[in-house]
């Protein structure tokens, strides 16, 4: 906390426990002033948003206090607290879709009693003390992911807010504009606004809190302030997971066999508009080949191309030889598929074995789903991919964002595969799923399984390849082998050079 | 030839009469369905506001007014607790619908047995009296009432803060929520509004359209009303011009039927407004209109 400067809000010894007796927060003390940014570093699970939803009224606590400003406070439901200052910026925003920016931000000024006029005139105010441009008459859902946020904060702030929580700030959003996030945050701690951080990136901890504090399992098990001994990635790694990770991971040696090839391949988009020019590769058994970029550069083109959902305009793709025109002939070929978007992948309200169920039957000549084999399936998963569930028949939407990303990746794996497509298989995990995942991965490969690992998360790449293709405007710009891979050069070929 | 121009002339102004239920009805529908809630049982409720106003004027002297104030009554109880149904106890909209639509034939022909001795219709009486009459048609003051209820209602919701909040409801439950918009009352009101609609399309139908309640009198305009709300894009100024088409199509079935007095030919004739629907909606189909992306689906809290 800089010197001198007040608090905005304190919370002390909050205690949560949930109907069902499971203890999500335990005496948990955090406070924020102003103009600091205070990270709330935790994994998946750890209770980060769960205080966060109690400090915005959202959710009452078992125990415990609020003080805002020097003053208890009691929330009857959010609105108390955005009156008081708070707004929270969730990871899925809170924004209509299919209404303008403008409808947006009255829709929620007006709930705060703010006329018409004097809304657009904080707005805009507020856009141009920041030196944001707000594209007012666009449709929400036009707009990027960035764009997006930056409403959701000019929204906060013409509303009053001075404490600001970003749950997971850059979780939806490309590098680009993740920096773009951050210069943001800097001009708003000049503005004395206070800035909770949620995440499980350390990296972002790094460069952007003041102060940090560490929840495992509910309770706080360390804090630390930029400077001091304990800020650093090393050291906040292991507060936050409890156990040192390897960092070094060893491969196993590709064998010779080709189980992927990707010939000459060119794929348009709906418009006409090329995404993915004349890429030519392949992939051995045992072999892991990354596809490094920035998103949006043809990588999701070229996966659709692979899997046979898109029918490249040029060029072909062979599965253990076998060409792939379609996806049912991706997957009777051998081929295995990690989608990229597990909010679209899984079915939400159908429950956890219907979702299995589907993913292990993909591509199966069976007629009959087989009630036995279901069952065991999701008993698999609980044993070999350490699913936390309910019941086979809990709905997959209920399941935390980890938990999800097991039973689509545990079912995939179950169902069994030669060749793996993997996109961004440990996007939005925390560490210790992470490193399941990739630990899967790593194992499948040197059991013969040829992976082809299209990630926009270039440490995932770097740890897990042989080799290392880097996409950029459609193009495979540059191969490397692991060893001469390293963050820079791969960077500067992502940049499309 | 001035013979067919002033029968085009006459089909034309009838057009105006034919298309009050259908216009009425589907304007509540649109107000509801951007809030996101569906109500089929159009058609139910405007038989039962029919036979209210009908039974109410004939048997209670309420005279025009009353009845229709009655009809109106009527639609809203129906279309409120069709909202609270649908909203608080996030009942299936579709099959609630069609519930009140079955009930309200059933409810209606036994009703007219209890007051009156038959299955089939009530007395005819004389209908209420029109503002002006063009052509040899009485324009009902509903007609005028309608247009500018189409106007104001176009207003309201594209430009108002409330009609604005109301929209949200439609497309993002949650959202709204967040925002500070209490979607569950905006939605009750909504279906409420809807139901009153419909129960004036109904009561026009038999006090001021016909003078006469008659077993199944709507005829399916509730689901012509529907067709007319995915016609209109969910826009009331479209909706306007869709139930002036759709009541153009009855118009000239009616019309024709005069004219030819072939009883024949009558049946096939009456298909003609029908058969215009469902090209319309077709075409319609094909078109792409921003259908409200909550409708139909309980919003269920965390």
């Amino acid at each position: 906390m800089s010197k001198g400067s007040r608090k905005l809000v304190e919370m002390r010894g909050i205690v949560k426990v949930y109907p069902d007796g499971v203890k999500a927060l335990d005496k948990v003390d955090f406070d924020l002033a102003e103009g600091e940014v205070h990270a709330l570093l935790g994994e998946n699970g750890a209770g980060k948003t769960t205080l966060m939803r109690i400090l915005y009224g959202e959710i009452r606590p078992t125990s415990g206090m609020i003080i805002v400003r020097g003053k208890e406070a009691r929330w009857r439901g959010p609105w108390d607290a955005i009156k008081a200052g708070i707004a929270m910026v969730y990871q899925n925003f809170r924004l209509v879709d299919a209404l303008t920016v403008r409808e947006n931000l009255l829709i929620y000024l007006s709930s705060l009693g703010v006329s018409r006029s004097e809304a657009e005139s904080r707005i805009m105010s507020v856009a141009e003390d920041l030196g944001l441009s707000i594209p007012m008459e666009a449709r929400v859902e036009d707009l990027p992911m960035g764009v997006r946020q930056r409403v959701e904060i000019v929204k906060a702030l013409s509303g009053g807010a001075r404490v600001l929580i970003l749950d997971e700030p850059t979780s939806n959003l490309t590098p680009l504009e993740a920096e773009g996030l951050f210069r943001l945050i800097e001009k708003l701690k000049k503005r004395g606004v206070g800035i909770v951080y949620i995440t499980h990136k350390l990296r972002e901890v790094m460069s952007i809190a003041d102060r940090v504090t560490v929840l495992r399992k509910g309770r706080v098990v360390g804090r630390s302030v930029r400077g001091d001994r304990f800020f650093s990635e090393e050291k906040l790694a292991s507060l936050m997971v409890g156990e040192v990770l390897a960092p070094q991971r060893s491969l196993g040696e590709p064998g010779k066999d080709e189980v992927l090839r990707v010939e000459s391949l060119t794929v348009e988009s709906g418009e006409g508009v090329i995404r993915v020019r004349d890429v030519s590769f392949k992939v051995v058994a045992g072999e892991i080949v990354g596809v490094a970029g920035v998103a949006g550069n043809g990588q999701e083109e070229l996966v659709e191309a692979i899997i046979g959902v898109r029918k490249p305009s040029k060029g072909s793709v062979y599965v253990n030889g076998v060409r792939v025109r379609s996806a049912r002939d991706f997957y009777r070929a051998g081929g295995g598929f990690i989608p990229g978007d597990r909010v679209r992948a899984l079915a939400h309200e159908l429950s956890v074995a219907d979702n299995a169920a589907f993913i292990y039957y993909t591509g199966s000549r069976a007629i009959l789903m087989t009630p036995s084999r279901v069952k065991q399936l999701f008993h698999r998963l609980v044993r070999e991919f350490g699913l936390k569930a309910m019941s086979p028949s809990t709905p997959v939407g209920r399941l935390s964002g980890g938990n999800q990303q097991k039973v689509l990746v545990g079912s995939e794996f179950l169902r069994g595969f030669r060749v793996l497509v993997a996109v961004n298989p440990t996007q939005g995990l925390d560490v210790a799923t992470t490193a399941f995942v990739r630990d899967l991965i790593v194992k499948a490969s040197r059991e013969g399984v040829g992976v082809l690992l299209v990630s926009t998360d270039l440490d995932e790449v770097l740890e897990l390849s042989h080799r290392i293709l880097v996409m950029s405007g459609g193009r495979v710009v540059g191969e490397l082998r692991r060893g001469e891979a390293s963050p820079e050069r791969v960077g500067v070929l992502m940049g499309g050079s | 030839m001035v013979e067919v121009v002033g029968d085009a002339a006459t089909v034309a102004v009838l057009a105006l009469a034919t298309m009050v239920p259908i216009t009425l009805a589907a304007l509540g529908e649109i107000v509801s369905e951007k809030a996101g809630i569906v109500n089929i049982g159009l058609e139910g409720i405007m038989l039962l506001a029919a036979w209210v106003a009908a039974a109410s004027y004939l048997e209670a002297g309420v005279g025009y007014i009353g009845a229709y104030v009655l009809g109106a009554i009527v639609g809203l109880a129906l279309g409120l607790i069709h909202g609270v149904l649908s909203v608080y106890l996030k009942g299936d909209q579709i099959v609630m619908g069609i519930g009140l639509n079955i009930f309200a034939v059933g409810a209606t022909i036994l009703g007219t047995y209890a007051l009156w001795g038959v299955f089939s219709n009530s007395p005819s009486f004389d209908p209420m009296p029109g503002l002006i009459v063009v052509s040899g048609v009485k324009i009902s003051p509903l007609v005028p009432a309608t247009i500018a209820l189409g106007i104001v209602l176009w207003a309201f919701l594209q430009k108002t803060v409330i009609g604005l909040r109301l929209r949200a409801c439609g497309e993002d439950p949650r959202s709204a929520e967040a925002m500070g918009v209490n979607v569950l009352l905006y939605q009750v009101m909504a279906a409420g509004f809807s139901g009153l609609t419909a129960g004036l399309a109904g009561a026009y139908l038999s006090i001021d359209y016909q003078g006469v309640f008659a077993k199944n009198m709507t005829a399916g305009r509730g689901f012509i009303a529907l067709a007319n709300v995915a016609f209109s894009g969910w826009d009331p100024l479209l909706a306007l011009l869709g139930g002036y088409l759709f009541g153009f199509f009855q118009a000239l079935a009616i019309s024709l039927n005069i004219a030819l007095q072939e009883e024949a030919l009558s049946s096939i004739i009456n298909t003609i407004p029908y058969l215009a629907t469902l090209a319309a909606v077709a075409v319609v189909a094909r078109r792409r209109v921003r259908i409200p992306r909550w409708i139909g689906r309980p919003y269920i809290k965390e």
